[in-house]
Order: C-alpha cells, then structure tokens, then sequence
C-alpha cells in the first residue's frame, strides 16, 4: 500500500510531498503524543494524528515515517506544509474521523493480504 | 556556560552603530542560517533594563515649560519625564513646547500642560516586549519603571537597535568560530565531527528542526540507521525538553569514530528531583505544551531507554545538563554477527 492508495483509501487529498512515492505502508500508528510515536521501532510507518502542527512532520522525519495523515479534515497551516515539503514527508489530509480511518485501513490490508 | 551566556550590559556610548555594523559579516546563511534563532534568543533573554537609558534628565511639576524647552534644548532630547522623588507624573514632548509657544503658556507650570495619559515599560520585561510597544505606539521612547512603579530609567527604539547590533555581532563571531571548528583533528590521529544548535525557549515553531538537521547529518554520513533512528528520537526529546521546561540552552552532536554524543545543556531552572523527572509519565508540562503533542513525561526516559550511556546533572536555578552516549563500533559489530 503506498502514499498514493492511502489517499484514495482514506478520501483524502496530498497537501506536500510526492505522492507518487514507491514505499509501502510498514506499520500504521495512530496517535497524538508524540513522545509515543518515538517510542515505535517499526519501518516505513504511515503516522494518523489529529495533531495539525509543524511538530507531527518533525516527528515522522525522525522515526523515518514514509508519511502522515491527518484526520477530520483540520486545517493545515502553509508552515506545516512547508515543513512536509521541506522534509520530504507526504502529508495527507482526510475527512474521515481515526477511527474510521484505522478502520478502511485494516480492512484494505486485509484485502491485500487476500489478493 | 553560564558566563558564556550573560547578557552584556551597554554602557555609556563604547561603540557607534556604525562601528558594530561594520564589524558584522552580512553573510549570515553561511552560519548555517541560525541568525533569526539568536535574534529571537536575545529578544528573550535581554530584558528593558539592559539597554535602558539610566541617566535620566527630568523636571519637577512646578517648574514652568520655559524651564522644560531650556533643558530641551540643552541635552537635545525631545521628551522630558516630569518626576519627583523616582514617581512619574506625566512626560512634558516638544509637541506641549510648540503648543505653550503658540498660546502663551510658557510660564505656565509643566503639570498643567504635561501628557499624562503614559504608555510605560517595565525593566523585568524581555526586549520582545518593547519592540512591540514600539510596533504599536507613536512613541519614539518610553519611560522605564522599576516593580515599585518607581522611574528607572527611558528606552529609546535607538537604545534597542544598538544593544542588538552589539549583541549580534558577539554572538555571530561565536558562530563564525563554531563553524570553522565543526571538523577537527584529535592529538590521537582520531576525527571528529561536531555542530551545535541554539534552542530558543517556547519557539515550538522553529523545536525539532535541529533534531531533524541532527537525523540528515547522520544519513549523509551513513551512520547506521537504527543508530540514527535512536540518536535522533534522543535528540527531538532533549531538544523539545529545553523549548518547554528551560530558559533556553543548546544541543550539541559530537560524532567520533566510536560513538555519537548528543549533549542538551540549558540555562536552567534545573531539576529539583532527577529521579522522579525521569519516570515514565511525570511531568511538570501545561496545557499548551500538551496541545503541541508533549508534555506526556516521557522526554528523559525515552532519551534514556535509546541511548547506550545516559547521563543527566542538574543545579536548581543554574542548569541542566544531559549527555547521551550511542555506540557505533557495538552496533556494527553485532550488525555483522
């Protein structure tokens, strides 16, 4: 699943970053503390937060996140996109609530898995 | 490190605007483009009384605007504070001159005639706040009240300008030696690598960006990626912990064919109680900091858990200083077995 099939999975649209990225999904964290999303060892994480601050972006560059999405369609500011862009982090924006959003995702995983 | 960091008290006329500003290289981006961190750093940490005028040339009420327009004239000042036993009663401006000219009032007493409705500043406060009195008043000075409302001193937007142009260009020669000295040699043959940031308190905007510099250095030097990964979650944490809890401080990456050091100093206020600061889940982080995605007390043992080596000291009211160690020869030794 790459940055690309989220976006269409989640109803979302790309705010920075290339969306044309080959990386696959590894793990898919769904948090708002970022001191927890540090805490996570796994590769190519996809980050869903409510968080809409440059701080989500930093986080995800750290942890080596192939990308973040944030939910309920917050509002994004032009320096948070700066920062995605910057960093070269894709940065989704969804209308759907997390919950919903871990739920498509879990069931289009399953679905791949499926084949 | 705390002499490195005091404030430089302007005194009398040492320097000209122009000699500060010919002294200061242009070129700032070459330093890595840390220039708007310092200026935004000294904003904070220098405070109205540093700069203010001491000296103050003021009248009593009772005397007339004739004998006002005469000290005027003869120390070439635009606004005189009208002041009695250290109390403000009001600022006697050219423009009140002009008028009593006008209208025959100069013999008039300076209390009938004085503006009294003062906008004032207080010495304790960051220099942040009078550039924003200036932003948003006319005036061209302020009067300057110490905290039992007693005149101190008056700052002019010139008093301000020339306290920064001075401090700017201390503190861009530190800058200028960090950067020639990032690479060096060791007597032993060994090298090293070392940069520091400047970590400006309460600039969430700008925290993290240093860690993230921190994670692009690493890969470019092909440290292993696990290893960056640790370094850089130390890092974002130690450096997140100066923006919130400090008065501010610097990080510092040292990489040396062994190891890589991330080293967080601040200038205080210190931690009473280390043991209980690096607990899971103690903080003393406020709302606002938790809106931001922290505050949830996991900085120093999430720095802890991802380093080799951890080491943490602290003074109240002075500093805290926090070392982690991450070994580079173990890693790729155990990468290879």
């Amino acid at each position: 699943m790459t940055i690309a099939d989220v976006v269409k999975i989640l109803d979302g649209k790309l705010m920075a970053g290339d969306g044309t990225s080959p990386r696959a999904v590894g793990a898919v964290v769904a948090n708002d503390l970022m001191s927890d999303v540090l805490l996570h060892d796994a590769d190519d994480i996809l980050l869903l937060t409510s968080l809409a601050s440059d701080q989500a972006i930093r986080t995800a560059h750290i942890v080596g996140a192939m990308g973040v999405v944030v939910h309920n369609a917050k509002p994004l500011s032009e320096t948070m996109i700066k920062v995605a862009n910057d960093l070269a982090i894709p940065l989704v924006s969804s209308p759907l609530a997390k919950y919903d959003a871990c739920v498509r995702l879990h069931d289009a995983f399953l679905a791949e898995e499926r084949g | 490190m705390g002499s490195e960091y005091t404030p430089t008290i302007l005194q009398g006329q040492q320097t000209s605007d122009d000699e500060i500003l010919a002294k200061t290289p242009l070129d700032t981006k070459a330093l890595g483009g840390d220039s708007s961190v310092i200026i935004m750093e000294l904003l904070q940490r220098f405070k109205v009384r540093d700069v203010m005028k001491r000296q103050i040339i003021s009248i009593a009420r009772s005397a007339t605007l004739r004998e006002a327009q005469r000290l005027m004239r003869e120390n070439r000042i635009s606004g005189l504070p009208v002041c009695e036993e250290g109390r403000l009663y009001g600022i006697v401006s050219v423009n009140d001159i002009i008028n009593g000219l006008d209208r025959g009032w100069m013999s008039d007493a300076c209390e009938k005639h004085m503006a009294t409705n003062l906008v004032v500043l207080e010495a304790g406060m960051p220099l942040a706040f009078a550039l924003r009195y200036f932003n948003n008043y006319t005036y061209g000075r302020f009067p300057v009240l110490d905290s039992n409302r007693k005149l101190v001193g008056i700052v002019s937007q010139r008093d301000v300008m020339r306290a920064l142009l001075y401090e700017l260009s201390v503190e861009i020669r530190k800058l200028e030696r960090k950067t020639s000295n990032n690479t060096q040699e060791r007597a032993a043959g060994e090298s090293y690598f070392r940069r520091e940031w400047a970590v400006v308190r309460n600039d969430l905007s700008r925290a993290g960006h240093a860690a993230n510099d921190i994670k692009s250095i690493l890969r470019e030097r092909k440290v292993d990626r696990t290893v960056s990964r640790r370094v850089a979650v130390a890092a974002y944490e130690l450096e997140i912990n100066i923006c919130i809890h400090s008065h501010g401080g610097v990080l510092v990456l040292l990489i040396s064919d062994e190891t890589v050091t991330i080293t967080a100093k601040d200038r205080g206020p210190g931690i009473p109680d280390i043991e209980w600061a690096c607990r899971d889940g103690t903080s003393t982080a406020n709302d606002w900091i938790r809106s931001m995605g922290f505050g949830a007390g996991m900085g120093l043992s999430n720095s802890k858990r991802v380093a080799d080596k951890f080491d943490i000291q602290s003074e109240v009211g002075k500093f805290t200083k926090v070392t982690c160690t991450f070994n580079l020869k173990k890693q790729q030794e155990g990468a290879g077995s």
